[in-house]
């Protein structure tokens, strides 16, 4: 059996190339006890779609989004917004370093958007009436919430699946028999032909809605904190989302290559912390602007409760946006490890706290999360962490180190690679 | 690639974006203004707190009008004793106490009905609406559920069925369907036995506040209507002989909720312009390096990927 193909190409992308991870059971502890949370977390929210919201959640008029809104979907989905980020440096920015990490961004975007979206599943108290986001005339154009509602489920399931294709297809074309090889090469290169067109897509719908997450909060008005709630939540919500999914993704890589000892161009981790470095300096960048120009600086530094929240959310992402500016910093695995994690938390903490810690709906009221509703939420992401150890044992996610990979890059033979 | 053709599958892309989204396009008219105006049906109520006596008339009244089941939990089941506004409450009179043995005020909670509403702004699917005389309703077939209407409200008033399977939002409608419709008034201002809830034209009441507060001056606090601007202007109407904040009507800006989150968005959104631009400008580029990824195709098909020994 040859992997040649003579009747024509079913690589959609020959620069986004990766290896499996062989050789390795699925079924390892950690597999099984991520399974064994996602196996709680969906037999509750079983029950939960047969029962009120009420006992589920520790929700109420005041503090009507919990969690799953808060941190599955607004948190989160900044976690899973590395095929954006990357995405949009690689194909639109021309960093072509960046192509062979695509695939774990695009794998781990893909599931956080697909856990989010489980989790407003069953958060929304009325889920039978969703039908109308395919009745144009029904939608409400002013709605931030509609704008979300439409255009989430649109991404996950059109644009991000269309982008995780090409490792499906790999997949099949090297295990399946010949009739099964025979239909992929024709449908591959209609694939092909709409491809820039789809990740044109795939980067135009994050940027509306990771902007109109932050829109959300806008109507919510002197409920949220003046340090944040502010006319620029939308645009500074969209640089988090690219703070939050280059981190992560570094993070994941770095933690994947560690665990399945798998090598990676430094290199290309140098592209990485460069863009997540840049990054963060343009987030404080637009935030300074924003504080100053709302004239919010005295309460930046008042060391009260938000003050000291906000400077604990800056310190995170000024520390990497330093930090990885320094070539060695970059080129130590441990360095970079630790500040895309940083940046992450720096970032999702600024996702996070205008929706809960610093919305104050008015006195006597508060919110805390009750255990079934923390266990959904640990469920969904149990469930995703599974769904990425599938993925990689299962598709060729990870990337293939340059010596062992004999596509090249464009203007980037110069390069030896390790 | 000719340059024609780049652009040509760059708008493209683009068209296949705005397909989904093109009937949400075109606003219909229905702007959000920074001080909206009146519509010139709209009807209020107007709630004198120097009248009221606190006998609670209005509140059976409106759980009769509206058939909700009487909140007993705060009363041992005996009677109807809700704490607050909830989800068999639309209408409570609350009552104020001051803390330095100044007497006390009493004060009728229920929907504003904004003139523009932000859990209208907000509502994804038009399940919430500002129709026919200002009343902001609520229509179950519409609503999803998703609460951002409790999230967005300034005075807390739309509640949420927390202990249904099949949860409605609960807020002072009022009286649409029940009352205005048959050309009755609402139950609350029906019952009032002292007049200090009325029903009426906002503009008459609006001009009946104001004589009231030039009748008496300094009787009311700051010798001003609430409503008038907060939020950019409320149906419901408030006087208040102490400071409305201690009452639960808190200190709003004049500009409406809905203007100050759709100023920028209602700009970029429209037409889905932005969107569609900035896919143009995307799309060329991709477009471009796409181009140069098709050029690198002659190599053959043989890198490392997924292995024969799998």
């Amino acid at each position: 059996m040859t992997t040649h193909d003579t009747a024509g190409s079913t690589l959609i992308n020959r620069w986004q190339r990766g290896v499996p991870v062989y050789r390795e059971p699925l079924f390892t502890p950690a597999f099984l006890f991520f399974g064994a949370i996602a196996a709680v977390g969906l037999t509750i929210s079983v029950v939960r779609f047969f029962s009120p919201l009420g006992p589920f959640s520790g929700m109420s008029d005041a503090y009507a989004w919990g969690v799953w809104k808060t941190f599955n979907v607004m948190t989160l989905t900044a976690l899973g917004s590395g095929p954006l980020a990357l995405g949009m440096a690689a194909w639109v920015f021309d960093r072509r370093k960046l192509h062979v990490v695509m695939r774990t961004a695009l794998v781990s975007g893909f599931l956080s958007y697909a856990t989010g979206l489980i989790a407003l599943g069953f958060d929304v108290g009325r889920p039978w009436n969703f039908y109308s986001v395919m009745m144009p005339w029904r939608w409400n154009a002013h709605s931030a919430m509609l704008e979300v509602a439409v255009c989430m489920p649109l991404y996950c399931s059109v644009f991000l699946a269309f982008e995780n294709v090409p490792l499906v297809i790999e997949r099949f074309y090297h295990t399946g028999g010949e009739r099964t090889r025979k239909l992929l090469r024709r449908v591959s290169p209609f694939l092909r032909r709409i491809f820039p067109i789809m990740i044109t897509g795939s980067y135009v719908l994050p940027l509306m809605h990771q902007s109109s997450l932050g829109g959300l909060l806008l109507l919510a008005g002197a409920k949220i904190h003046p340090l944040w709630q502010s006319p620029a939540l939308p645009f500074l919500y969209v640089i988090a989302a690219c703070v939050a999914g280059s981190g992560f993704v570094t993070c994941l890589l770095l933690i994947a290559c560690l665990r399945y000892s798998r090598r990676l161009d430094i290199d290309v981790l140098g592209e990485l912390c460069s863009l997540l470095s840049w990054l963060c300096i343009l987030f404080l960048a637009v935030r300074c602007v924003d504080l100053v120009w709302r004239g919010q600086l005295a309460a930046a530094f008042a060391f009260d409760k938000a003050s000291l929240l906000f400077l604990l959310e800056t310190a995170l992402i000024l520390v990497p946006a330093v930090a990885l500016r320094r070539r060695s910093a970059r080129e130590t695995p441990r360095t970079v490890l630790n500040m895309s994690a940083v940046a992450c938390a720096g970032a999702m903490l600024y996702r996070f706290i205008p929706t809960t810690i610093m919305f104050d709906p008015g006195p006597m009221k508060s919110y805390f999360p009750a255990l079934p509703e923390v266990l959904m939420t640990l469920g969904y992401i149990a469930l995703g962490a599974m769904g990425f150890i599938f993925a990689l044992k299962y598709f060729a996610v990870l990337p293939a180190e340059r010596s062992e990979w004999n596509c090249e890059f464009g203007g980037m033979r110069r390069g030896t690679g390790k | 690639m000719s340059g024609r053709i780049t652009r040509r599958q760059a708008l493209l892309g683009a068209a296949g974006l705005a397909a989904a989204g093109a009937a949400a396009g075109p606003a219909e008219g229905m702007e959000h203004p920074a001080h909206p105006e009146a519509p010139p049906d709209a009807v209020g109520l107007l709630y004198d707190n120097t009248i009221c006596t606190g006998c609670k008339a209005c509140m059976p009244a409106c759980s009769e009008a509206n058939g909700l089941p009487a909140d007993t939990s705060g009363s041992g089941g005996l009677w109807h004793m809700p704490t607050d506004l909830n989800s068999r409450t639309k209408n409570i009179i609350k009552v104020y106490e001051d803390p330095h043995g100044g007497g006390f005020a009493f004060v009728k909670r229920q929907c504003m009905h904004c003139l523009d509403p932000a859990c209208v702004t907000g509502c994804p699917f038009e399940a919430l609406v500002k129709g026919e005389k200002g009343a902001v309703t609520w229509k179950a077939s519409l609503c999803i559920g998703c609460r951002y209407c409790e999230v967005a409200c300034p005075f807390d008033v739309p509640k949420f069925e927390w202990d249904r399977w099949n949860p409605k939002i609960v807020k002072c409608e009022l009286c649409y369907e029940q009352r205005l419709t048959k050309g009755l008034q609402p139950a609350c201002t029906e019952v009032c036995p002292t007049g200090a809830v009325i029903f009426g034209k906002r503009s008459d009441l609006l001009a009946t506040a104001k004589a009231r507060v030039a009748a008496s001056p300094g009787k009311y606090f700051e010798d001003r209507v609430y409503g008038e601007r907060e939020a950019g202007g409320t149906q419901a109407l408030y006087l208040s002989s102490v400071p409305f904040e201690s009452i639960g009507l808190p200190a709003l800006d004049s500009i409406s909720i809905g203007h100050y989150a759709t100023e920028v968005t209602s700009v970029l959104y429209k037409w889905l312009a932005g969107p569609i631009v900035l896919a143009g400008i995307l799309g060329l580029r991709i477009k471009r390096n796409w181009d140069r990824h098709e050029a690198e195709e002659h190599e053959p098909e043989d890198g490392p990927g997924l292995p024969e020994n799998l």
